[in-house]
C-alpha cells in the first residue's frame, strides 16, 4: 500500500499469506489426488498428501455409470450459447443505455434494473409453469433462456452500460462524422474497445451457467440431458451413500479444464474483473 | 450589435417543413431496437413470472393432483403459523450475516496482503482466486469429502492429536462449515474488486499522511477505507443477496440438516415446491424472498449517503 | 470546397436557449474562426455544422444544400476533435482510411489517397503505429490527415490545439494554416485562445451567450471592437476600462479628465467607459499620473501594473522602464486608438 515494507515484514505477509491460503488450494489438491488413488487409500491413516499408488479406473467408472460425456457436453454448450447471447444482448442494451437518447431511457433502464432484484430463485415457480405449458420441460430452454435474460444479464447490462459511459465520446462521432451509422459504430467502435468489459461479463456469464444448479434439478429428468453439476450428485452407491472416488474423479474432470484455462489466461482474466464498472 | 451578415433565407426557414424521421427519430429508433431483445426477454422471463409468483400465492396448485384452486389469503395464513419458518428464518440470517461478515473482512484483508510490492505476489493473487472458477459444486463435494468424520480434515487433525466433530452432522458445526466452505469459494471476487479500489487510492495521500506522522493502522482507518468505501458498498450488496440464493451447497452438503439447521429460505422454497409439490406455498415463500432482497437493497443504498464519504 | 451559411439558427435544451439566432455566411476557402469564453455556444454551434447536434431552428447550408436534417456522413464535411478521437484499436493508416472504407472506395484509391495526406503531413513513417505509439504532435497531424484523406467541403476544428503544451501549439497553428493556403478548403476553427484567433483567422466570428458579438477580420475586430465584450475579449494583455461621464472638457473619471476620441457633441453628460489597450499608453512627462503597483519585464517589453484615476490598469512599454511600486509616472493614452462604451449597452459610441 504505501512503499517498501521492512525484511521483518515481508517474512510477516508471506507467512500469513501462506498459511490462508491452505484452505484455498488444499481441496482441489485433495480432490485431485483423492480422486487417482485406489479406493482403499482415500480415508486411510494417516492421510496420504501424496498418492503412494494409483488406480485410474474410477475415471472409466464415471462414463459406465452416467452419459458422462452427454452430460459434459450438455454443461459445455449451454454455457457457451449463454455466455454468447448474454454478452450480445447486454453489451446492445447497455450500449443504448449508456449513448442513445430516446424517449423514457429512465424508466425503461429502471425496469431492466429491476431484474437485479429478481433472482431466478423467486420466480423459479411460475418459471417452471410457464416452462410447463410450452412443453420445454425436460429440454435445455429453460437453462438457456432464464440466465441470459433473468438477473446475471441484467447484471451484465449493468456493467457495459458503466464501462461504455467511460468510453470518450468523441469516437463516435468522429465514427459519424466518418460516415458510420449506429449499428456500425456499435460494431466497429465502441464493442472493440469495451473488449475488457465483455471479457468480464463473459467470465461471469460462463461460470454462472456452469453453476447452476436448481434450474437443472427442478426442470432436468433424464440422465442423458443433466448438466455437469447435477451429473456429479448422481454417483451414489444403492443406499444413497457417496461412491466417493467416482465422484470425486468426475469432479476432477469438471474443474480442471476451466481451472487450467484460468491459470493460463489469469492476467486477462483478473485484470478484466478489476478493471469494469465494478468498481463502484 | 455589429452588423452580421445578411440573413439569408430566413422568410422561409420557420415555414420549412421538418421530416418526420429527424436525426433524433431515426437515432431513438435505433436506441428501441438495441434495448429491444433485453427488455422483451425480461418482460417474459423475469417481470412476468413475478407478476404470476403474486398470482400462485393466492392459490393451491398441486402439479401431481391437477389441482389450482383460488384461496385467497390460505397461503399467507399458513405462513405466520408454519412452524418450521422461524427456524428457517433464523438459519438464512446466520448464515447470510456470517457469511458477509466473514467474507468482507477477509477479502479485505487478504487484498490488503495483495496490494504489498513483493516479488512472486500474482501467483498468490492467483491461486487465492482460484477457487472461484473452480465448479461450485465439485469445490462443494470435496469440501464435503473433507468434512466427513472419517475424511481428510479430521485425519488431520488427528495427526496433531486433535479430535474433530462430524463436521456435517453435528448442528452447531455443521452451518459454520456450509458458510466456510461458500467464503473460501467465493472471497476472491471481492478480492479483487477490494484490490483494484486500493491501487486506486493516490499514492500522494499516504505520502502526505506519512510526513503528518499519521500511524499505518490510522492510515488505514482514515484514507483507505473512506476511499473504498463505494466497492465496499458495491461488495457488501453483491455478497449479501448472493448469499440469499445460495442452493448448491446446502443440497450438497448438508441436505438442510441436521434437522432444519441449515435450511436457508431458497432451499426450504425448493423443498415446499419441488419436493412436497405444494406450489402455491413455494411461491408465497418466494414473495418473502423478493420482499427481503428489495428491503436490503433499498436499504444499503440508503445507507449510501451515510457511509461513502467519497464518490467517483 | 463550399460556402456555409448559417441563417437565424437556434438550439434549444428545453427552456434554454444556448444559440440564439446566428447569422454567418462564410465564404468559399474562407479560413473562420469562431471564438468565445467557454459556455458561449461556439462548439455547440460547430457541431450544428457537423451535424451532430441537432437545430432547434433556422438553416444551415452547405453550398447550396440545406442540410439541416443530414446526417453528418452526407454533409460532405471532416472534423478535427478537441482530443483527437484517434480510434486506438487502429493503426494510423487504418484510422486515415476508416472513412474511405466506409464510403465504398476501392483499396487501391484508399492506400492511395493515405499516402498523399501522409506525405502532406510528414506521417509516411508512423503508418504502421497505433495512437498510443504517438506523440501529442503526430496524434494532432493525424487528426488532420484523417480529416484531408476525404477531401470534404468544409473542414472543423473543435479546439484541435488545447491538449498540446506552448510551444508545439505554436508550430501546429502554422502548420494548420499553411495547410488551409494549399488546400483551400473552407474551414470553421473554434477556439477559447484568442491568439490563435488572431493569426490564424480570415475572419472571425466572436461569441457570447449563444449570441455573435462581432464578425470581422482580426485587425477589425482590435482597431474597432462593436462593444465592450468584443473589446475585453480581444488583445492580450485585455483592454482597460474606466468607467467615467463624457463631458465638453473630455472624458471624465476619477479626478481626471482624458481626451475624448472623435466629436462628442451631443454626447454630453453620458455616462460612458472609456476603453485603452495597454500598448496604447505611452509615458509623457505631461500626462497622467499613475501609481506603480507591479513592474514585470519581459525583455521585449515591460509589463506595468498600475493605479490611474482610481482604476488598477495595466500597460505596455517597448521601453525598459526604471520605476519601482509605490512610485509615481505620467502617461498619456493615445487619442486616436481610444475606445468609448456605452455604460448601459456596451455599445461602441465612437
Amino acid at each position: 500500500m504505501n512503499g517498501e515494507l521492512s525484511p521483518r515484514m515481508k517474512v510477516v505477509v508471506y507467512g500469513l499469506m501462506s498459511v490462508l491460503l491452505i484452505p484455498f488450494v488444499f481441496p482441489t489438491w485433495w480432490m485431485v489426488t483423492s480422486s487417482i488413488k485406489p479406493i482403499s487409500d482415500i480415508f486411510a491413516f494417516p492421510p496420504e498428501i501424496v498418492p503412494s499408488r494409483l488406480d485410474l479406473s474410477t475415471y472409466a467408472k464415471v462414463f459406465e455409470l452416467q452419459p458422462f460425456a452427454q452430460q459434459y457436453w450438455n454443461s459445455a454448450y449451454i454455457a457457451a450459447v449463454v455466455t454468447v447471447g448474454t454478452m450480445l444482448f447486454s453489451s446492445m442494451a447497455g450500449y443504448a443505455f449508456a449513448r442513445i437518447r430516446f424517449p423514457f431511457a429512465n424508466t425503461l433502464f429502471m425496469i431492466v434494473l429491476l431484474g437485479l432484484l429478481i433472482p431466478s430463485e423467486v420466480t423459479i415457480v411460475p418459471l417452471f409453469r410457464i416452462f410447463l405449458s410450452w412443453g420445454m420441460v425436460n429440454t435445455h430452454w429453460p437453462l438457456i433462456l432464464v440466465p441470459i435474460f433473468g438477473a446475471p444479464s441484467v447484471f451484465a447490462t449493468f456493467v457495459m452500460r458503466q464501462y461504455f459511459i467511460a468510453l470518450p465520446v468523441e469516437l463516435e462521432e468522429a465514427a459519424r462524422v466518418d460516415g458510420l451509422g449506429r449499428f456500425k459504430i456499435f460494431r466497429t467502435i465502441a464493442l472493440p474497445l469495451a473488449r475488457p468489459a465483455l471479457g468480464a461479463v463473459g467470465i461471469f456469464t460462463f461460470l454462472h451457467s456452469w453453476n447452476l444448479y436448481l434450474e437443472p434439478i427442478v426442470f432436468l429428468s433424464s440422465p442423458e440431458k443433466f448438466t455437469l453439476p447435477q451429473a456429479l450428485t448422481q454417483f451414489t452407491d444403492a443406499y444413497g451413500g457417496a461412491m466417493w472416488n467416482i465422484q470425486l474423479a468426475a469432479a476432477t474432470m469438471t474443474a480442471i479444464p476451466v481451472l487450467i484455462v484460468f491459470i493460463v489466461a489469469q492476467k486477462q482474466f483478473i485484470e478484466g474483473l478489476a478493471h469494469t464498472g465494478l468498481k463502484g | 450589435m455589429a452588423p452580421a451578415t445578411s440573413p439569408t433565407g430566413s422568410d422561409h426557414t420557420g415555414s420549412r417543413r421538418r421530416p418526420f424521421w429527424t436525426m433524433e427519430r431515426r437515432d431513438a429508433l435505433a436506441g428501441y431496437l438495441f434495448i429491444a431483445p433485453q427488455l422483451i426477454g425480461i418482460t417474459i422471463f423475469v417481470l412476468i413470472p413475478l407478476c404470476l409468483v403474486f398470482w400462485f400465492s393466492l392459490h393451491e396448485w398441486n402439479v401431481l393432483a391437477a389441482r389450482f384452486t383460488y384461496t385467497g389469503a390460505a397461503n399467507y395464513k399458513a405462513l405466520l403459523s408454519d412452524p418450521g419458518l422461524g427456524e428457517v428464518f433464523g438459519a438464512t440470517a446466520i448464515f447470510s450475516l456470517g457469511l458477509v461478515v466473514l467474507n468482507m473482512s477477509l477479502a479485505l484483508l487478504l487484498a490488503v496482503l495483495l496490494s504489498q510490492k513483493l516479488t512472486g505476489i500474482t501467483v498468490f493473487r492467483t491461486l487465492f482466486f482460484s477457487p472461484v472458477v473452480v465448479s461450485l459444486v465439485a469445490w462443494t463435494i470435496v469440501w464435503s469429502f473433507l468434512l466427513q468424520k472419517n475424511g481428510g480434515l479430521n485425519a488431520i487433525l488427528q495427526v496433531f492429536g486433535l479430535e474433530g466433530s462430524n463436521w456435517l452432522r453435528d448442528p452447531t458445526t455443521a452451518m459454520i462449515s456450509v458458510i466456510v466452505v461458500q467464503v473460501f469459494k467465493n472471497v476472491g471476487l471481492n478480492m479483487i474488486l477490494f484490490l483494484a479500489a486500493l491501487q486506486g487510492v493516490p499514492k500522494e495521500l499516504y505520502e502526505a499522511a506519512r510526513v503528518d506522522g499519521v500511524s499505518p493502522f490510522k492510515q488505514f482507518r482514515r484514507i483507505t477505507v473512506p476511499l473504498i468505501s463505494p466497492t465496499i458498498l458495491l461488495t457488501s450488496i453483491i455478497t449479501i443477496v448472493g448469499s440469499l440464493q445460495v442452493f448448491a451447497q446446502i443440497a450438497v452438503l448438508t441436505q438442510g440438516g441436521p434437522g432444519m439447521s441449515t435450511t436457508v429460505l431458497v432451499y426450504y422454497l425448493y423443498q415446499q415446491a419441488f419436493q412436497f409439490h405444494r406450489f402455491g406455498y413455494g411461491s408465497t415463500l418466494s414473495i418473502v424472498l423478493f420482499v427481503i432482497v428489495a428491503v436490503l437493497t433499498f436499504v444499503q443504498w440508503q445507507m449510501r449517503k451515510r457511509i461513502v464519504f467519497y464518490e467517483r | 470546397m463550399a460556402p456555409v451559411k448559417l441563417a437565424n439558427v437556434r438550439k434549444s435544451f428545453g427552456a434554454v436557449e444556448i444559440i440564439q439566432g446566428v447569422d454567418v455566411d462564410i465564404v468559399d476557402g474562407e479560413f473562420l474562426v469562431l471564438v468565445g469564453p467557454s459556455g458561449c455556444g461556439k462548439s455547440t454551434l460547430l457541431r450544428m455544422i457537423a451535424g451532430l447536434e441537432s437545430i432547434s431552428s433556422g438553416e444551415i447550408a452547405i453550398g447550396d444544400r440545406v442540410v439541416n436534417d443530414l446526417e453528418p456522413k452526407f454533409r460532405d464535411i471532416a472534423m478535427v476533435f478537441q482530443n483527437y478521437a484517434l480510434y486506438p484499436h487502429m493503426t494510423v493508416e487504418r484510422n486515415m482510411g476508416f472513412s474511405l472504407e466506409h464510403r465504398g472506395h476501392s483499396k487501391s484509391e484508399i492506400a492511395e489517397r493515405v499516402q498523399w495526406a501522409a506525405q502532406i503531413l510528414d506521417l509516411a513513417k508512423l503508418l504502421d503505429r497505433y495512437p498510443r505509439q504517438l506523440s501529442g504532435g503526430q496524434r494532432q497531424r493525424v487528426a488532420m490527415g484523417r480529416a484531408i484523406v476525404r477531401n470534404p467541403q468544409v473542414f472543423l476544428f473543435d479546439e484541435p490545439l488545447s491538449n498540446l503544451d506552448a510551444k508545439l501549439r505554436v508550430v501546429m497553428r502554422a502548420e494548420i494554416k499553411s495547410l488551409h493556403q494549399r488546400l483551400g478548403v473552407t474551414t470553421v476553427y473554434v477556439t477559447h485562445d484568442q491568439v490563435e484567433a488572431m493569426t490564424m483567422a480570415d475572419r472571425i466570428v466572436v461569441m457570447n451567450g449563444g449570441k455573435v458579438e462581432q464578425i470581422g477580420t482580426p485587425l477589425e475586430l482590435y482597431d474597432r471592437p462593436a462593444n465592450r465584450f468584443v473589446a475585453g475579449f480581444i488583445g492580450s494583455p485585455a483592454m482597460n476600462f474606466l468607467p467615467g461621464t463624457i463631458t465638453r472638457a473630455g472624458f471624465e473619471a476619477g479626478g481626471v479628465t482624458l481626451p475624448l476620441p472623435g466629436p462628442i457633441a451631443e454626447r454630453d453628460g453620458q455616462d460612458a467607459v472609456y476603453g485603452i489597450r495597454p500598448e496604447h499608453l505611452a509615458l509623457d512627462g505631461e500626462g497622467l499620473e499613475a501609481e506603480v503597483l507591479l513592474v514585470e519585464p519581459m525583455g521585449s517589453e515591460t509589463q506595468v501594473t498600475l493605479r490611474l484615476a482610481g482604476q488598477q490598469m495595466i500597460a505596455v512599454f517597448r521601453e525598459r522602464i526604471s520605476a519601482r511600486p509605490g512610485e509615481t509616472i505620467r502617461l498619456r493614452p493615445d487619442v486616436a486608438a481610444a475606445h468609448l462604451f456605452d455604460a448601459a449597452s456596451g455599445a461602441r459610441l465612437n
